[in-house]
């Protein structure tokens, strides 16, 4: 299939075709999560489900990709589906127009082989931790502020963000200053992306630790957690 | 020698989380900081002495997405 022909070799034949059998769950439809699922879908992961209760408004702009200005006012969940039926439509799309909650993170990460983190808040972060921690599948975290950015890979149990997020009432950090900005979300959620592509191959990455960009300082850390 | 994520860096005696913090210059508002894993609370910064040969992580505590 001329789809997939740039994969190759770095994603291997017998690789795509199982690529395209992986569920992934992204909850958060906005700065990260528009960059992943755009990336995910082009790599040709198979079945994608999307999770965000909000509407795109105008400060979405500066950097989230499935946002325009045609779209203000409208689910961001629906712009993820229509963004991959655009793209690649052999990739399924199921979209939940809602915010993540106890009551309803078990069935959405049912039959699920990752959840990725590309919500906007602590609280919410830490609940999706929980309940993949509950379906025993991992969890890829990634946040953004400003000009920084970082992204984790979690295994069932490890609960690293805990560690990242000690005070659990705290809602936001940096980015409350800083803002968020177009460049590290991409940057940010590509990394995420990766990251995931290579947790549903099997491939080694990032373990126990998380990974530290600063687009300011043009440096990449990678800091020990467990 | 103590070791600041992932680099080396001089201890000196008096050290504490606090003066590591501004020789650094760590000047986000909102970072995370842990001593050989202890999570250590901002309001203990200036009191918390940092010992020759201890492991420090600091974290900027970043939720945007």
């Amino acid at each position: 299939m001329k789809r997939y022909l740039r994969n190759h070799d770095a994603i291997s034949e017998t690789e795509q075709s199982r690529l395209a059998e992986k569920h992934v769950l992204v909850v958060g439809c906005g700065g990260l999560g528009g960059m992943l699922i755009e990336c995910l879908a082009r790599i040709g992961v198979g079945h994608l489900r999307v999770v965000d209760g909000d509407l795109f408004d105008e400060t979405n702009l500066n950097r989230q990709l499935l946002s325009s200005t045609m779209n203000l006012n409208r689910p961001k969940t629906l712009a993820a589906q229509q963004r991959v039926m655009a793209v690649n439509p052999l990739v399924k799309v199921e979209a939940f127009q809602t915010l993540l909650t106890e009551e309803n993170a078990g069935d959405l990460l049912f039959g699920c082989d990752v959840a990725l983190d590309a919500l906007d808040n602590i609280p919410a972060r830490l609940l999706l931790q929980q309940a993949a921690k509950a379906a025993n599948i991992p969890l890829v975290h990634a946040a953004v502020a400003g000009w920084i950015g970082q992204v984790c890979v979690i295994q069932p149990g490890q609960d690293l963000l805990n560690l990242l997020y000690p005070n659990s009432n705290e809602m936001q950090g940096e980015e409350q200053e800083s803002g968020t900005l177009s460049f590290t979300a991409a940057v940010t959620a590509s990394w995420q992306a990766a990251e995931t592509v290579k947790l549903l191959l099997g491939k080694s990455g990032l373990e126990g630790e998380v990974l530290q960009i600063d687009l300011l300082t043009s440096s990449v850390n990678k800091v020990k957690l467990i | 020698m103590i070791t600041v994520n992932t680099e080396a860096y001089p201890w000196h005696s008096g050290m504490t989380v606090r003066s590591l913090l501004d020789e650094k210059v760590f000047t986000f508002r909102h970072i995370i900081v842990r001593v050989n894993g202890e999570y250590v609370p901002e309001e203990d910064y200036e009191n918390f002495a940092i010992q020759d040969e201890d492991e420090v992580v600091v974290l900027h505590l970043m939720a945007g997405g």
